[in-house]
């Protein structure tokens, strides 16, 4: 700064300094009643830093007339993307000009943001556009390429803030072309933007510089991350998430139990389309980088109440943690079940094998190239996370065994997150956590081919789940009950038709013993009941069901009383009147779906084949029971 | 045992207020007597939008001249009695700081009186509350006895304070297989008739103009819950019937303050305020999991307090209402046309009972 003598610059910088103070400290402390008193103070001052450093531009601009002329476009018709010549047109940016144009555009930076803060938004685009014009002036150097950076993203907020997320995404994607080629061509630490106005003494190192550009860096790819979504490139965000955190990772200072919960929550992402590498990958980042996370020692959680309290944050992370783990798990085999069943909902073994077949062809390499596009980790996680992956599976399992080793790394995660997630203090979540233990037993049931032993993870169940069902109070868990009553009349029902296979297999040699018979019952009755205990639970407090019933209940309801109807005429029994009782219950159901049905047309889409079925038995049916009625008269 | 459930589709219904233009209340809309709405039936609104006006429906809308009585009738009356009946019920007060919330909940701030023509629906919901306690306790002879409890607790900063023991620190929100859930640790004071319920009332709501001052908490960004749990036991032949029920009424913060991700739609979240925190990052890729409905996905991110604490009033098994107070002046456009879409929306919330059913292959 030739024309600015000594002093005059010290003035500017403590102008400079106050006006950060009022407006990063002071303006925390703003009454309600005039919550900008500070910023318009510190707006003030970045003004009169403009005056100043304008008269010094008048001064020099006799020497150098004039910019290129890039500045007369019209504000409105920018467009922020003729990105080469970024880099080879315009003033040096060491040059005295370029220095003086780069502060002036900081000026503008600051009163920008100031009105924005302020919500002034049209008055704040103007400034920071002016920004973006002083800058175009110049080439992209170290003393600029940060403040380009900088007002791009805000201009980014600014445009979101508008509902124009389009324009949001031209700056921001321009300004990540400039980070990735001023670090191709250049990528010296660059100035940041407070140093303009400091004096010689204060200026950043270079480490400091480095570590202040790379987060302005990482905060464009965080804006980006968000726009992507707005304008609905789900899968690009999700990416942007992705580099958002990885970018963390190098860095000494970032909070690791946040981002550790912020990948297992995109793990979540990941799986829930089908990207069970990524959702591995994420979730195995995750675990690990909560491991490294600094939690006080059980000595000073005894002493301070924040140690203890930051402890007990620990364990609650690691058990939501555990509990992605175990969706992850879940997800897996059910994807897995999908693939496999054929439209009995058995394992088709054509399908497994041709699956087998296709996995030992190539596809690995598949996954190799999918595996390399993102990866976490810094020098020293990197063989932890790799290690962790490596001992749970991403593939679709195709049989028992590798049905197997997904489920019991589930049951595992299932264990931890139940340490902290206990019954008492947390009965959702707890109850939650059952939930998804008895889907795991549910899934790996399929890929059992023993009835019997298929049966016995039924039962596990029902013993993880109805003593909950029944102690859980109605009142204020109604919701959870409903899942829970119906969960638990499929599972007997489900075992009643394992029980009822293995019994018609053995009746070719033998008749059904008395035990089978009680056994068979005794689960019918059990699905019936619990069937009953869900459909009562749709009753009005003065107990009318309901006449029309609400979407979200109304294909449960409807295949309940579908279940109910067949159980009823599974049910043996050897008095023909007991029998006939049965098979009227069992009518009354069938006739309970197509009447509603008839009432309520728009119901039958959502159990159109139940439907079908429910109007051919409720035809047949009357005959089977005049049939039996028949013979119980001649019998007499 | 008898299951409790109100399958009705209205189970939360939504209630416009409009207050009455005055001058005073410390509103930016002062002295401004341009109207930006009118009322055009008991149950719709029109906002005078541009280019076109808009009409909104709800299940009632009152407008300026509507007497603190009404609005209990209609919203508060039912509800009470259905706590009667042992059932939980809620009612929320919503809307711009200024607006009326705490008129209509409470009735004049100076109110010592408790039987002054103003009162709000909170002291109003106390009279019924006990007017039928002691009828049904006089019809049935001795048979049947009520216990009434009271809490009153706040939200400021996602932190829970007792308004009844201003020296309690922060509390938190658990849960219990019979009991539901609650703050643990919270004072309940028990109350035998409406005076005292109402001396439990103005004493937590001192407290709470005591610690806005004290402890730099502006109450207009705090959520007051007031709760009163209701037993009633009933012996007949040797054998003991107990019910309980909740009735929760809430004061919600400013809706101008509650600027979230549900509010506000796109607005971005800032990274450079927030000191490099990561929190608002989880927020986005919440966002994104959301987007992927119907798989089987657990989210690190709790509820907020408010909405766990009120996880039955948000659709479920309880009787709902919704008071969505707004102000007329024009100037308030944009904070009134927010909350008449957030009354709109309140109506949709649903705690889903999403059935784990197999959907393949069942049919045999």
């Amino acid at each position: 700064m030739a024309s600015l003598s000594n002093s005059g610059w010290r003035d500017v910088c403590d102008k400079f300094k106050n006006a950060q103070t009022l407006s990063c400290e002071e303006s925390l402390k703003d009454p309600v009643n005039d919550p900008y008193r500070s910023k318009y103070k510190a707006r003030e001052l970045i003004r009169e830093i403009h005056c100043t450093l304008k008269s010094l531009e008048a001064c020099e601009g006799e020497e150098e007339s004039g910019g290129d002329g890039r500045e007369q476009r019209a504000s409105e018709a920018f467009v922020d993307g003729q990105r080469d010549e970024l880099f080879t047109d315009g003033l040096c940016g060491e040059s005295p000009p370029g220095m003086l144009t780069a502060k002036l555009a900081a000026v503008e930076f600051y009163l920008g943001v100031n009105h924005a803060e302020t919500e002034e938004l049209s008055a704040g685009h103007e400034h920071l556009m002016n920004c973006v014009m002083l800058l175009e002036r110049c080439r992209v150097s170290s003393e600029n390429v940060s403040l380009s950076i900088h007002v791009r993203n805000e201009l980014g907020i600014m445009w979101t803030r508008r509902d124009e997320a389009e324009k949001a995404l031209q700056f921001l994607e321009t300004a990540e072309f400039i980070y990735q080629r001023y670090m191709k061509e250049d990528g010296s630490p660059p100035m940041d933007k407070i140093e303009y106005f400091t004096t010689e003494e204060k200026l950043l190192t270079d480490q400091e510089r480095t570590e202040k550009f790379e987060f302005i860096y990482t905060y464009t790819k965080y804006y980006l991350a968000q726009v992507y979504k707005i304008v609905g490139e789900t899968e690009r965000a999700a990416t942007y998430c992705h580099n958002t955190l990885q970018r963390l990772l190098p860095l000494k200072q970032f909070n690791r139990m946040e981002w550790a919960l912020n990948a297992a929550t995109l793990s979540q992402y990941y799986i829930s389309k089908g990207q069970f590498m990524e959702g591995r990958h994420c979730l195995s980042a995750a675990s690990v980088i909560l491991g490294l996370a600094e939690v006080p020692s059980e000595a000073a959680a005894q002493e301070s109440e924040a140690a203890s309290e930051q402890r007990e944050k620990n364990r609650m992370q690691s058990a939501h943690i555990s509990r992605c783990w175990i969706k992850y798990c879940l997800n897996l085999l059910e994807d897995a079940k999908k693939l496999l069943e054929d439209n009995t909902g058995e394992l088709d073994t054509d399908r497994q094998d041709e699956l087998k077949r296709e996995r030992t062809l190539g596809e690995e390499e598949e996954v190799k190239s999918r595996k390399s596009a993102l990866l976490f980790g810094s020098e020293d996680t990197f063989d932890s996370i790799a290690s962790l992956e490596e001992k749970v599976p991403c593939l679709f399992p195709l049989d028992f065994s590798e049905a197997r080793a997904v489920f019991l790394v589930g049951q595992n995660h299932v264990k931890e997150a139940k340490e902290y997630f206990q019954m008492e203090g947390h009965v959702t979540d707890h109850v939650e956590i059952l939930q998804d233990h008895s889907a795991l037993f549910r899934t790996l049931a399929f890929f059992e081919e023993d009835l019997e032993a298929r049966c016995k993870m039924h039962k596990r169940r029902i013993d993880m789940l109805e003593p909950v069902c029944n102690e859980l109070n109605a009142q204020y868990y109604l919701m959870i009950r409903r899942q829970l009553m119906f969960e638990l009349a499929e599972i007997y029902n489900e075992m009643m038709d394992l029980k009822m296979i293995r019994a018609n297999t053995q009746a070719d040699t033998q008749s059904l013993d008395k035990h089978s018979i009680k056994k068979i019952n005794h689960l019918c009755s059990s699905a019936v009941k619990y069937f009953h205990m869900f459909l009562d639970s749709l009753r009005s407090p003065d107990g009318k069901f309901p006449e029309k019933m609400e979407e979200d209940v109304l294909r449960p309801a409807l295949v309940a009383r579908f279940r109910m109807a067949r159980l009823y005429s599974k049910l043996i029994c050897s008095l023909p009147s007991a029998q006939l009782e049965n098979l009227n219950k069992a009518l009354d159901n069938y006739t309970c779906i197509t009447q509603y049905c008839e009432e309520h047309p728009e119901a039958a889409a959502a159990v159109e084949t139940e439907l079908e079925l429910s109007k051919e038995m409720v035809e047949l049916l009357p005959f089977k029971i005049n049939r039996l009625k028949v013979a119980m008269v001649a019998n007499n | 045992t008898q299951l409790v459930c109100s399958n009705d589709s209205n189970s939360i219904k939504v209630f416009v207020r409009v207050r009455p233009l005055t001058q005073g209340t410390g509103l930016t809309t002062d002295g401004d007597n341009g109207l930006c709405l009118k009322v055009t039936s008991p149950n719709t609104i029109r906002l005078l939008s541009k280019p076109e006006p808009r009409t909104f429906t709800y299940d009632h809308v009152a407008d300026m001249d509507t007497s603190q009585d009404a609005v209990f009738s209609s919203v508060a009356k039912n509800i009470v009695e259905s706590c009667m009946n042992g059932y939980n019920g809620t009612i929320f007060a919503y809307g711009q700081t200024g607006s009326g919330k705490t008129f209509t909940m409470l009735g004049p701030s100076e109110l010592d009186n408790f039987t002054d023509e103003l009162r709000g629906v909170i002291p109003r919901s106390f009279e019924y509350l006990f007017f039928l306690i002691n009828r049904e306790a006089e019809r049935s002879g001795q048979s049947k006895s009520f216990l009434c409890k009271c809490s009153f607790i706040e939200i400021y900063n996602e932190q829970i304070y007792d308004l009844l023991d201003t020296a309690s620190a922060s509390l938190f929100v658990r849960e219990n297989i019979k009991k539901g859930v609650f703050v643990e640790g919270a004072v309940e004071k028990f109350v035998n008739s409406a005076a005292e319920a109402y001396q439990v009332l103005s004493m937590g709501w001192r407290n709470r103009r005591v610690a806005s001052t004290s402890m730099n908490r502006e109450s207009s960004r705090s959520h007051a819950v007031f709760s009163m749990s209701l037993e009633s036991k009933e012996s007949v032949n040797e054998v003991v019937n107990i019910r309980t029920s909740q009735l929760n009424l809430v004061d919600l913060a400013g809706s101008e303050r509650q600027k979230d991700t549900h509010t506000e739609g796109s607005r971005l979240k800032e990274a450079s305020s927030i000191n490099r925190s990561l929190m608002c990052l989880g927020q986005v890729i919440m966002a994104l999991v959301d987007v992927s409905n119907g798989k089987n996905r657990h989210i690190c991110y709790r509820d907020s307090k408010l909405t766990f604490l009120l996880r039955d009033s948000l659709g479920g098994n309880a009787k709902t209402y919704i008071i969505a107070n707004v102000h007329p002046g024009s100037r308030c456009f944009g904070e009134t046309l927010s909350t008449l879409h957030f009354a709109q929306r309140a109506k949709l919330i649903k705690n889903k009972a999403v059935i784990n059913e197999d959907t393949h292959g069942n049919v045999k």
